[in-house]
């Protein structure tokens, strides 16, 4: 089944990944058996790192993707899309979950 | 604005990435901390085994709110892969608890114990808190070798049982051994039986002086030309050391400094007391955890310590086999008593490997041409 969202869903974070920065690295590491694939971790890009902060449980996806537009060089349009995708890989992953 | 995406990426490629970033810059990317000098077994060739009724030593150990303290203090300074040892780590009722502390810090935690104490209990815990590995040190694949080693009867089957159970969890499992005159009979024989569970298998023949410069456990050392055999009896060993005498074989880069390696660049030692160095075989100069922060410590003392040099003229200050050579400032403290004495056991291990693949290197070459 295809994952979806809207930009009215909040997420909050998983407790069982903890991100970490490291030599200017934002990475995401699972810590606990039901955090997905323990062999790896996860690397967050500039971007990536700012809406993972962003991400609180309480903003919703329409509050982030504004806070994109003002902070980016990018229209809405892509803004949302790349949003949407962003937060729906995190979901999968075990990172996040809809509120 | 660029693509957002969570990639993922393997915990040693990532290693890889992240050593190649930080090259030449001092964050404490990897350390070790010993939560105990204490241990269940007896075995002889070992350098840190107090016995586990050692009032005193228990007494002074760092208890787990000061150890959890210290690990969200190196966390803070960017800390990824920790090492929890002993010892036997698992003599301490608490270490589960600085375990999971850690690893809900976001640290990948390697363990190293001898797996005689664990129970379906601990490979539990472990599994909903994997750890990123667990290596066992195993004496021998039969009672009677790994007992002589280990000097406690039962233990052996206590090992088993503890592999097994870690196993049935799927938890990453590695096996190793120190090679003693007690059981290099049966090192091909471990390796085998590692093979047969899927496990990685590596040893040691390098034994070190006890940390109060005792030096019984050198007794069990085998002959350096049993190393070298050793070395050359496995093909993979071989291979590695092939690889490494051509890459790395050169003069020491900076001969007037006493550290050649990494020690205290991107890695820390911390022992069952608080005493921080610059790598486990290192042990001084220390920092006094108890009295002042990690990040006084990791800023303030250890580049102290890289910077030492050589005080006088020494054969291994601008020797080309350095690279080969286990000589350090580490071991020779522990086994001469000052950081700058030659080991004269490292240095002809050294010369036989220079031999020996150096020879195999110019074959080649002289093949090629």
């Amino acid at each position: 089944m295809t994952r979806t969202t809207s930009l009215q869903t909040r997420y909050h974070k998983e407790s069982r990944i903890v991100s970490r920065k490291i030599a200017g690295e934002c990475i995401l590491v699972p810590i606990s058996s039901k955090g997905g694939d323990l062999d790896s971790i996860y690397t967050l890009n500039e971007v990536g790192a700012f809406i993972w902060e962003l991400i609180d449980g309480e903003k919703r996806l329409a509050q982030i993707k504004e806070i994109i537009v003002d902070e980016f060089e990018v229209g809405p349009e892509r803004a949302e899309k790349d949003l949407e995708e962003f937060v729906l890989q995190l979901e999968q992953v075990g990172a996040v979950r809809s509120v | 604005m660029e693509c957002v995406s969570v990639p993922s990426i393997d915990c040693s490629e990532f290693c890889r990435r992240l050593q190649g970033q930080v090259s030449g810059r001092r964050i404490p990317l990897t350390g070790s901390i010993e939560v105990t000098a204490r241990c269940n077994l007896r075995c002889a060739h070992c350098y840190i085994n107090l016995p586990a009724a050692d009032t005193k030593a228990r007494q002074e150990e760092m208890s787990c709110r000061d150890l959890c303290r210290f690990v969200d203090q190196i966390v803070d300074e960017g800390c990824l892969w920790l090492l929890l040892t002993g010892g036997e780590p698992f003599i301490r009722d608490d270490f589960l608890d600085i375990y999971t502390h850690s690893r809900k810090k976001g640290l990948l935690i390697t363990l190293f114990t001898n797996g005689t104490l664990l129970t379906r209990r601990i490979a539990e815990h472990l599994a909903e808190w994997p750890p990123f590995k667990v290596e066992i040190t195993f004496y021998g694949c039969t009672e009677q070798t790994y007992e002589r080693v280990a000097g406690l009867p039962g233990s052996f089957k206590r090992c088993m049982q503890g592999i097994e159970l870690l196993l049935a969890l799927k938890l990453p499992v590695k096996l190793k051994t120190m090679v003693t005159t007690l059981n290099q009979h049966e090192v091909e024989e471990m390796g085998a039986y590692a093979e047969g569970l899927g496990l990685e298998f590596r040893f040691d023949p390098l034994l070190n002086a006890r940390l109060n410069g005792d030096r019984t456990p050198t007794q069990f050392r085998i002959s350096p030309q049993e190393v070298l055999a050793l070395d050359c009896a496995d093909k993979r060993r071989m291979q590695e050391w092939q690889e490494f005498h051509d890459r790395f074989m050169a003069p020491p880069l900076q001969p007037d400094y006493l550290y050649q390696c990494g020690a205290g660049l991107n890695t820390f030692h911390i022992d069952p007391y608080g005493a921080m160095s610059a790598c486990m075989m290192s042990r001084t100069p220390s920092y006094d955890l108890r009295h002042g922060t990690f990040q006084q410590g990791w800023h303030e003392f250890m580049p102290d310590v890289r910077t030492q040099r050589w005080t006088r003229d020494s054969p291994c200050k601008r020797c080309d086999l350095i690279s080969l050579c286990e000589q350090c400032p580490g071991w020779a403290q522990i086994e001469k008593g000052d950081q700058e004495s030659r080991v004269e056991y490292l240095c002809e291990i050294a010369h036989l490997r220079a031999n020996t693949f150096g020879k195999r290197a110019s074959k080649e070459k002289k093949g090629v041409e």
